[in-house]
């Protein structure tokens, strides 16, 4: 999997909901002019919204990032959600429906690993979490 | 430095008809829709009153924020407020008070082949009009801030409409971006309607969220239990086929209330839940 070239990229920062909103809408198009259907793209622009607003609840602020991606003979979008919070305890456990320390519905982050193809998530105490999704055009 | 300014009023007033001649000619030559706009018969009074204004203040001093200026801001800022509320653009609305160097600077320079005065008297008209292209710049952007600020309250008073659909029925249409601030007031409205419409349904139609996630879903769920417990219903219509995929892989149990996809059937749900039917 490799990156494609930048023109077809979007790198906001995020700190509030209204930041959200912008990301949401720029993936929107970025997948739309990729040719995902509706459906993913609903999808995708969930699971994005669930990630990008765990950074402004738990770290304050960070960073999304998504570009265009190429696997052989696949092409697809990926999108980078970085923050420099508190770091997630323990993973696995966050990713189990239920698990909040936000007073929310504690669905979020597995929610948003079941609604895309691939998710990856690396975190560190007190360093900041980093996860990255992916989503090839069928 | 006070004597050229003197100096300058002076010359300014000796050919004002000279000057406002040529302002009005160049206003409607080169901003032809800020003219369009006003109207020739205001942009003649304006420039009359600015140009006026103008060659009496000069002596008093070049600092528009003196007293003496009051009328002059006046002048201006009711003309800048104006124009933005036309839609005018900021370089446009600027235009106007900027083209009367234009109009000056030719008949200053017939009037005097001394390049060194010359050179004097322009600097002293350039200091005031730059201030008062400024100041004409800060009303055009507070204006348009007030109106923002108009349109944000005005917008979040219909935000939340709830609409009395039928008997005992209320519907309330949820659009755009659900954050706390609007649930809270639909929460609030919503239950206030229900007490004083004696509703035992209310239909929350989501077609218009584009994004539902687990906030939106949380936000939903708070409202229907809050219904509940005044013993009505809350029935949840709009759940498209994209939107109960990414719900059901998301994990959101909406199981506990009922829903439908389109506002139709939920109405007919309400209908056949009150006891009630159309005709």
């Amino acid at each position: 999997m490799k990156k494609v070239s930048d023109s077809l990229k979007i790198n906001v920062e995020v700190m509030d909901q209204e930041d959200v909103i912008v990301v949401r809408q720029e993936i929107r198009q970025l997948m739309r002019g990729l040719g995902f259907s509706l459906m993913d793209q609903t999808r995708v622009v969930t699971a994005v919204s669930e990630l990008a607003r765990n950074i402004i609840v738990h770290a304050g602020q960070g960073r999304v990032e998504a570009y265009q991606v190429i696997d052989q003979h696949r092409i697809g979008i990926s999108c980078i959600f970085t923050d420099e919070g508190p770091g997630i305890h323990d993973v696995q456990k966050a990713l189990e429906p239920g698990f909040s320390t936000a007073n929310s519905m504690g669905i979020g982050l597995g929610g948003a690993k079941n609604l895309c193809n691939e998710f990856d998530i690396e975190s560190a105490l007190g360093k900041g979490t980093k996860v990255t999704i992916t989503e090839w055009l069928k | 430095m006070s004597e050229i300014e003197k100096k300058t009023a002076e010359l300014l007033k000796k050919n004002e008809k000279q000057i406002h001649e040529l302002w009005k000619t160049l206003l409607i030559a080169k901003a032809k829709n800020l003219v369009e706009m006003i109207g020739l018969d205001r942009m003649k009074e304006n420039t009359l009153e600015v140009l006026g204004q103008f060659s009496a203040l000069l002596s008093s001093g070049t600092d528009i924020q003196m007293d003496d200026y009051r009328q002059m801001r006046k002048i201006l800022g009711d003309l800048s407020k104006d124009l933005t509320l036309k839609n005018m653009s900021p370089s446009e609305t600027a235009t106007f008070i900027f083209s009367l160097k234009d109009a000056i600077v030719p008949v200053f320079q017939k009037e005097h082949k001394d390049d060194r005065l010359l050179m004097d008297y322009i600097l002293v008209i350039n200091r005031v009009i730059d201030q008062l292209g400024l100041y004409t710049f800060e009303v055009y952007l507070e204006s348009r801030e007030s109106l923002i600020r108009e349109q944000q309250q005005a917008f979040m008073e219909v935000s939340v409409p709830v609409v009395k659909i039928w008997d005992r029925i209320l519907m309330i249409p949820l659009v755009g971006m659900l954050d706390s601030t609007r649930t809270q007031l639909m929460m609030e409205t919503m239950l206030t309607s229900l007490e004083d419409n004696q509703a035992n349904v209310a239909i929350l139609d989501i077609s218009g969220i584009p994004v539902v996630d687990t906030l939106v879903a949380r936000h939903l769920v708070t409202a229907a239990s809050a219904a509940k417990l005044m013993g009505a219903e809350c029935i949840i219509t709009g759940i498209r086929a994209k939107i109960s995929q990414t719900l059901v892989q998301l994990g959101v149990d909406l199981s506990g209330f009922s829903t439908c996809s389109t506002l139709a059937d939920g109405l007919r749900m309400a209908l056949a839940s009150t006891e009630q039917r159309i005709g």
